[in-house]
């Protein structure tokens, strides 16, 4: 961190506590209390909605369960602060997990629909079951007495001030970490996620803990500033106020939701008072008519994107003047602004500012610094297969049979994998190769057979389970972290050497911060041998073509397999891309690493492999080495063709 | 006994307004991937439009029930080129989830402001005396809103399968830009399946408001259970959705009557969780081979 | 019959075709050919609306369809069989065919004899025969490859767009699709092939464009690009 926002940063510190000084109004202090309290509840939304893409429609209930466990156990058993807030974290971290159990075996709009599902059913239950909860009658508390008598607005201002900044620290500290990178990939790419050793599902069930967790104590917080809580609170409106503040404020980004925070709390006011909203209206629409003119003389926009914002803007100030009462119409007021922030400010504010300054000068790339990292680093980054029992062939494919209703892609195959060797998998289109891969890791479950890695039973264990386990694999189509660095990549790769915990990595223990720099390390060290190291800090998905696929293979060995899968590797390569990659393939076998190679490029195929199997409709029809299988039959027959169609 | 028989049939037609309403989610999740979650408030609007041709217009209830259709084709139109079409464009699911949920809250707060917020009664078209079936009250109404949920879904499917526009809405669902390539115009074809939808729940609507109360607030939890409907019987069965929009409704009628009527949403709801627990693809859905 | 003048397109802020210029005369085959990503995929989208031209003008006979989106282009008589087949895999054979004739039937073009043309592509391509009322899904790479093409003759268009037919099939099969390209151009079809494979595409076309990142680097007829040292070495180099 330069040290111009380290003094931005300890100004804005200082300003926080010092407000309730200078404005020493309840009302106004109270209303800022609340905005601290929805930023510790937007800093966890953010983690589901931002990071992992996730729409949750369930969090208001998440927040009801945090006030209520602390309503509750203040009410029926006097708890105090230190015991009901923790507890409240606890719950509703707990109801966090049981909400993702079913929400994440599903995507996209079922898993909306199951967090708006189970936030209902949260608000129907804390409703219902007054015997704990008191029902529609509610619960009263007092402001926690940590010092003595009760607190005032004042103190519990800073209270807040301190929860929220504490939040702000962890928060920031997960999604730097190994957490928080499991969390962009699984977004990115939930396929290599699993394949890497990541475990989608987990990671999922994790980040909605983690953010119900926040959820919590936000929720607890709120119950003391209000000092008194009802079921309808915790209702669809407000769950759709709580992203309306992540979308407008910016995702993926603490400054967004700290002015989504602000918005939503400030913006039900200004929508009470009516004067306030005919001026702001007015001046938004004068804002943005003029905006558009500049923006169309200068010809960085187009008449027909203008269009929209400008009579959108310009009716609503109309319908401002036209109106006696604001309140009635609060409602469509609040869903007009989702579907203007929704289309026309899909970055949110953070994010507008963001591009803004960027097109305005070039955005460069730091090449990455190589001074620092000495050689010797780049010495070990391939690890020497273990060497476990070197006559035992590596992987046993007995007698697998893969049936898709009436379609036998795999029909009774046997193949043995000797180790250290590079074993080439051809056939035709169709032929069941790529079923073969999706098989060996655990992405298709065979209808019959077996696959023996290293003796043991490959199938019924999960894709991250099988990567951990020492089989990696590239993708026919390039799947990686497209909106991550191509360092990020590998990192996420490396998940598996990270042993560290939720608590090592929010108070930045020596067990993560050693981990994290070792990583870091190695993960240059790959990326050097497959010759991307000064694209490290390159977006993926900006990186050319054949330089993706390295990336995928380097990212595949950062899983240290045994056994390295590569499903047609050469598709769409140039000349001398594919050069580079037999060359990379052949150092990768040096390291005793047995490698499965399915192509379709021949001269690739038979220059670079020890032994061939063939399959052709889903069964395997032949097998040897180069020059047997280029001059068997039935292979010509059924792959090379008959005669050639080159002049 | 007789108290059991009747939540039965009671629970048969709701089910089956549940199980038409979430028709229109797989109509428009077959064709853009995308759908209303405002559905209920299409409902909603649908039955109040019809409640003033009913009751202000002095219209005939079943020359009422094209109109209704013309104004549900109209909003769900309005759905379509607001909120889904600009997220197409841009491909951003969260778009359309929010921008439909927005139109939803939209359509709600203005029902709210024109026909107020209070439950309103809606005439029923048949006479009101029940009569008797296995010793429990049946209404005619009720038999009304099976026949019309059934005759409308088969309507729907004998087009998808017969004719070359209906084959060329599978087709858009099946792959769009293929599609467009055949000379079919998806964006036709996307807000045709957005208007169908509202015609779907618009006449679920007037079917169901004189069995119950009419009013702005009818929507919010019946778009949820149609959704668990559609996500039981499964996102591509519509015979799944007849019998999951059964097993939702009887559910609905007897946890109402035996438990407590605070309690009657929750059966629903959480057998939306326990399918997506145990088998996303609903009951009857197929799972998707994962290409890979 | 189709005229491509300084075509630029891309993908956003990425531009891909750097100002290219295709003539597709009729009744001839023309090839375009070159590496991955040097462009010949999206001139292809460019000509049917997939994507939007920067600049340039695309031609059809008379008419001006640049920037003209895709339903519209194909009922004008540009039938495009993409890459990757994209084939309406829960819909039978005949379904797919049957919608490949969809400006036909519904009034867009010209009718003629649909039930007669839908035999006579059955006879064309005669393992979709065996296979009429199966599911699209359930064929084979070859096979929907083979469909992809019979529901783009189904249109009877004007010009043919045939995106990389031999892409993920083993050579055998790509014989057969070159065997019936052959087959489609006795019979006079307009056609524009791109082509990774530029052996057997040549060997097919009557004249060649070879491109490379996003420029047409040569052209002339057939016979002579085959006989070119230069695109013999970046291109005809490797298997086969």
């Amino acid at each position: 961190m330069n040290s111009s926002k380290i003094i931005a940063i300890g100004l804005a510190i200082v300003a926080l506590f010092a407000f309730p000084i200078f404005l020493n109004n309840d009302y106004y202090i109270h209303l800022g209390t609340t905005i601290l309290i929805y930023i510790i509840l937007l800093f966890g939304l953010d983690i589901v909605v931002g990071y992992t893409g996730q729409v949750s429609l369930g969090h208001a209930g998440l927040f009801g369960v945090g006030a209520y466990t602390t309503g509750v156990l203040f009410f029926h058993l006097g708890m105090p602060f230190y015991v009901t807030v923790p507890a409240s974290i606890a719950v509703t971290a707990f109801f966090g997990g049981l909400l993702a159990l079913p929400a994440l075996k599903v995507i996209g709009p079922y898993l909306a629909m199951v967090t708006l599902a189970f936030g209902t059913i949260l608000q129907i239950l804390i409703n219902e079951m007054s015997f704990l909860t008191e029902g529609p009658m509610g619960i009263k508390l007092l402001k926690p007495s940590l010092f003595g008598p009760e607190m005032g607005e004042r103190e519990f201002y800073w209270l807040s001030a301190v929860a929220m900044l504490l939040s702000l620290v962890v928060v920031h500290r997960i999604l730097k970490s190994q957490l928080g990178r499991a969390f962009e990939a699984l977004r990115d790419s939930p396929v290599a996620c699993d394949c890497m050793g990541v475990s989608v599902y987990r990671y999922k069930v994790y980040a909605f803990v983690i953010s119900a967790g926040f959820a919590g104590f936000a929720g607890a917080m709120y119950a003391y500033s209000e000092k008194y809580i009802s079921p309808n609170t915790y209702n669809n409106e407000l769950t759709v106020l709580f992203l309306l503040g992540i979308i407008m404020g910016g995702r993926k980004s603490r400054l967004g939701a700290i002015l989504g925070a602000v918005i939503i709390v400030l913006l039900p006011k200004l929508l009470d008072d009516i004067n306030l909203f005919r001026m702001v209206s007015i001046a938004l629409a004068v804002m943005v008519a003029l905006g558009s003119a500049v923006a169309l003389s200068k010809g960085i926009t187009t008449r027909k994107k203008v269009l929209a914002p400008v009579i959108g803007t310009i009716a609503l100030a109309l319908f401002s003047l036209w109106l006696e009462n604001i309140t009635d119409w609060r409602l469509s007021i609040f869903g007009a602004m989702i579907l203007l922030v929704v289309y026309y400010l899909q970055e949110g504010i953070v994010g507008f500012f963001r591009n803004f300054t960027s097109a305005l000068r070039a955005k460069v790339v730091q090449a990455q610094d190589l001074s620092a990292s000495a050689g010797e680093a780049y010495a070990n980054v391939i690890h020497q297969a273990a060497v476990k029992d070197t006559a035992a062939p590596i992987l046993n494919i007995e007698s697998i049979l893969m049936q898709f209703g009436g379609l036998k892609a795999l029909n009774d195959v046997d193949i043995t994998i000797k180790r250290g060797t590079i074993h080439g998998l051809i056939g035709p289109n169709g032929s069941g190769k790529s079923t073969m891969m999706n098989v060996l890791t655990g992405i298709y479950i065979p209808t019959a057979g077996d696959v023996k890695f290293e003796n043991e039973t490959v199938i019924g264990k999960t894709s991250s389970e099988i990567a951990l386990s020492g089989i990696a694999r590239t993708f026919q189509n390039v799947q990686l972290f497209g909106e991550m660095t191509a360092l990020e990549n590998i990192l996420v790769g490396l998940h598996h050497s990270f042993n560290s915990n939720l608590l090592d990595v929010a108070l930045h223990l020596p067990r993560f911060t050693k981990e994290e720099s070792s990583a870091r390390e190695r993960a240059l060290g790959l990326l050097h041998f497959v010759g991307l190291d000064m694209l490290a800090n390159e977006e993926a998905r900006n990186l050319p073509y054949g330089k993706q696929r390295m990336l995928e293979i380097a990212r595949a060995l950062a899983l240290d397999p045994n056994l390295l899968l590569l499903d047609e590797p050469a598709a769409g390569l140039t000349a001398p891309d594919i050069k580079e990659l037999l060359a990379v393939i052949r150092k990768i076998r040096d390291h005793g690493i047995t490698i499965i190679l399915i192509e379709h490029h021949m001269d690739v195929v038979m220059s670079v492999c020890d032994k061939i199997s063939v399959l052709d409709f889903g069964q395997k029809i032949a097998e040897g080495v180069a020059q047997e299988i280029q001059t068997n039959e039935k292979v010509i027959e059924a792959y090379l063709g008959g005669q050639s169609t080159t002049a | 006994m007789e108290i059991l028989i009747q939540l039965i049939f009671s629970g048969i037609a709701l089910g089956m307004i549940y199980a038409v309403v979430a028709f229109g989610y797989q109509l428009t999740f077959a064709t853009s991937g995308t759908l209303n979650f405002g559905q209920g408030e299409a409902l909603m609007l649908g039955a109040l439009v019809g409640l003033t041709c009913v009751d202000t217009l002095g219209i005939n209830y079943w020359l009422m029930i094209p109109l209704v259709c013309i104004f549900g084709a109209l909003q769900g139109s309005l759905v379509e080129v607001v909120g889904v079409r600009p997220a197409i464009k841009i491909k951003s699911e969260f778009g359309w989830i929010m921008s439909t949920i927005a139109l939803g809250i939209i359509f709600k707060n203005v029902a709210e402001n024109v026909w107020g917020r209070d439950d309103l009664r809606f005439p029923s078209p048949l006479p009101e005396e029940p009569f008797q079936f296995l010793g429990a009250n049946i209404l005619p109404m009720e038999i009304l809103v099976v026949v019309g949920a059934l005759l409308m879904m088969l309507l729907v499917e004998w087009f998808n399968r017969k004719t070359i526009y209906g084959k060329a809405v599978v087709a858009t669902s099946n792959d769009r830009d293929a599609a467009a390539l055949m000379g079919i115009n998806t964006g036709i074809v996307i807000m045709f399946s957005y208007a169908l939808s509202s015609i779907t729940a618009a006449f679920a609507g007037v079917l169901i408001s004189p069995l119950t109360l009419t009013g702005a607030t009818m929507g919010a939890s019946l778009g949820l259970k149609a959704f668990a409907v559609a996500i039981i019987g499964g996102l591509s069965s519509g015979f799944g959705i007849i019998i999951g929009g059964l097993i939702l409704g009887i559910a609905e009628t007897t946890t109402g009557f035996y438990i407590s009527t605070g309690y009657k949403d929750v059966p629903g709801l959480l057998l939306l969780l326990l399918v997506l627990a145990l088998k996303p693809s609903g009951l009857f859905g197929k799972t998707a081979i994962k290409k890979v | 019959m189709l005229s491509i003048k300084n075509l630029k397109a891309g993908y956003g802020k990425v531009e891909v075709l750097h100002g290219i210029n295709i003539e597709v005369p009729k009744s001839q085959i023309i090839t375009l050919i070159g590496s991955n990503g040097a462009g010949k995929t999206t001139t292809m989208r460019a000509i049917t609306g997939m994507i939007k031209p920067t600049a340039g003008e695309i031609t059809l006979g008379s008419e001006n369809i640049t920037g003209v989106d895709s339903h519209r282009v194909a009922r004008l008589g540009v039938a495009h069989s993409p890459e990757g087949r994209r084939v309406f895999s829960t819909m039978s054979v005949t379904d797919n065919l049957l919608l490949g004739a969809f400006p036909r039937l519904t009034g867009s073009r010209p009718k003629g004899d649909v039930k007669h043309d839908l035999e006579k592509a059955m006879e064309l391509f005669p393992r979709l025969k065996e296979r009429r009322t199966q599911l699209a899904g359930t064929l084979s790479g070859g096979e929907q490859q083979m469909l992809a093409m019979a529901r783009a003759v189904m249109l009877n268009p004007d010009v043919f767009l045939l995106d990389e037919p031999s892409m993920g099939l083993a050579p055998i099969l790509v014989d057969e699709v070159f065997k019936t390209i052959q087959r489609l151009k006795s019979e006079g079809v307009t056609m524009l092939l791109v082509e990774q494979f530029a052996a057997a595409a040549l060997n097919v076309a009557d004249y060649g464009y070879v491109m490379e990142n996003g420029h047409i680097k040569v052209h002339g007829p057939a016979d002579k690009l085959k006989n070119d040292p230069a695109v013999i070495a970046a291109y005809l180099g490797g298997s086969h």
